[in-house]
């Protein structure tokens, strides 16, 4: 029987960091499995204190679909870098940091950091939704830079990383800059939900 | 390789500072933080004070170009800022402009002898209270009133050897316009400093980044890279600044 995401999860140290890779086809479904594993699982049952950097959907989104989806957002934050260019800003949640555009990821960054320091907890997670996102928006080569400086920083504090990305025949070369970043990946189609 | 004689820092109490300088401002230096509208250069220079105080090390602030009131009200949006150590007298905000009036320093243009009152003035008020952290807010409005590089030249040696001997770590702001190439007025006051701390904002595909980089600072090995910096309200936060492989940052 295969393991599920959750659990797989659970298991790994603090200070790892791991892809998440969705399969496009069955992209809700993944999606609905990875917030299920990483708020619920992960964040929720570990006591955690989730920070979400949402570039796919803005915030505001995905805290309704944790809501919809019964998982406790008491310790969720979010790092939002898409509602300002989508010009979706008017109603911002009050546990959001809102950056001006996912081109900023220095800023991202800083936000990141930002949380991790107002609400200090021995165990943090950081989920970025998504690389590909990211992709859209920014070079190849800042955005290896990026991902290198920000994954060793949050290693070196212990901080849990996933880092969702949509496996894309198009965008291999986001996939390989990946590997070369995180410590595992995990396919979400071949794991237990 | 380490180096023969570490001096005494004075630890701004911002990390990602602190950290490029390798623990601090060697104390009792005078730093020019240049910079032009709105790259963070005052923020900088209250956390500094803030930190400063929170640690037991009298901060003076002389303001030049703001009302000390409406400082403190900005500073108040700032979940660093404590009211309490305005009222321990551990930070004190002194108002420059009312200082000149009642020395009767109403010329546009200071006289040397002037000058020296200005000096004496500081310089006294640094050792009454036993300041061990100075901000002026800004240079660039004294040096406006004294004109003559010789004489901008001699009022920052002797401000500077003055709260060097009264181990008073300086912070001094200098308004710059957007274009890099100079840090002060003059040109002249970066020479005579100890360190240069420069701000700029800077675009990235149409947005805009903060961005810091430590010029100069005499007395430390420091790292000459370009960071990112933001004014969260827990204090000032700062990242490196992603190049994505091209010179001067993407």
């Amino acid at each position: 029987m295969p393991v599920d995401i959750g659990e797989r999860l659970r298991a790994l140290p603090g200070g790892s960091a791991v892809a998440l890779k969705l399969d496009p086809r069955e992209y809700a479904d993944h999606y609905f499995a990875v917030l299920n594993a990483t708020l619920r699982d992960v964040g929720s049952e570990t006591d955690a204190h989730t920070i979400y950097v949402a570039v796919t959907n803005p915030a505001a989104f995905v805290w309704s679909l944790a809501q919809a989806l019964d998982i406790p957002v008491e310790r969720i934050s979010f790092v939002d870098a898409i509602s300002h260019i989508m010009m979706n800003y008017s109603n911002p949640l009050s546990n959001a940091t809102y950056v001006e555009s996912p081109r900023a990821l220095e800023e991202i960054m800083l936000r990141v950091e930002y949380l991790l320091r107002k609400f200090p907890h021995p165990r943090s997670i950081v989920v970025i939704d998504s690389v590909n996102s990211l992709a859209i928006h920014n070079p190849p080569e800042l955005l290896s830079e990026f991902f290198h400086i920000l994954l060793n920083n949050l290693k070196s504090r212990s901080v849990l990383t996933l880092v969702l990305e949509t496996s894309e025949e198009e965008q291999k070369g986001i996939e390989q800059m990946l590997n070369l970043v995180v410590d595992e990946t995990i396919d979400v189609a071949r794991m237990g939900r | 390789m380490s180096p023969a004689t570490v001096l005494e820092r004075c630890a701004t109490g911002i990390d990602g500072l602190d950290n490029i300088l390798g623990g601090g401002i060697p104390r009792g230096n005078m730093v020019l933080v240049a910079g032009s509208v709105g790259t963070g250069k005052t923020t900088l220079c209250l956390e500094f004070l803030v930190r400063g105080a929170e640690r037991g090390e009298r901060s003076l602030f002389l303001s030049v170009t703001e009302a000390s009131s409406k400082l403190i009200q900005n500073l108040s949006t700032f979940e660093f800022f404590r009211t309490d150590l305005i009222e321990q007298g551990e930070l004190v905000f002194v108002d420059l402009p009312s200082v000149y009036d009642r020395l009767g320093l109403g010329k546009e243009e200071l006289a040397p002898e002037e000058i020296d009152i200005v000096i004496r003035t500081i310089s006294d008020l640094v050792r009454s209270l036993g300041a061990k952290r100075l901000v002026l807010d800004s240079l660039t409005s004294v040096c406006y009133r004294i004109r003559k590089d010789e004489q901008i030249r001699d009022f920052m040696l002797r401000l500077g050897q003055e709260l060097n001997e009264a181990g008073c770590t300086s912070l001094l702001v200098s308004e710059i316009g957007p274009t890099p190439g100079r840090y002060s007025l003059h040109g002249v006051e970066e020479a005579i400093v100890d360190g240069v701390i420069l701000l700029w904002n800077t675009r990235r595909l149409g947005d805009i980044l903060r961005v810091v980089q430590i010029v100069k600072m005499r007395g430390t090995a420091h790292s000459r890279a370009q960071y990112v910096l933001e004014l969260t309200p827990i204090g000032i936060l700062m990242a490196p600044h992603l190049k994505g492989g091209l010179e001067g940052g993407a």
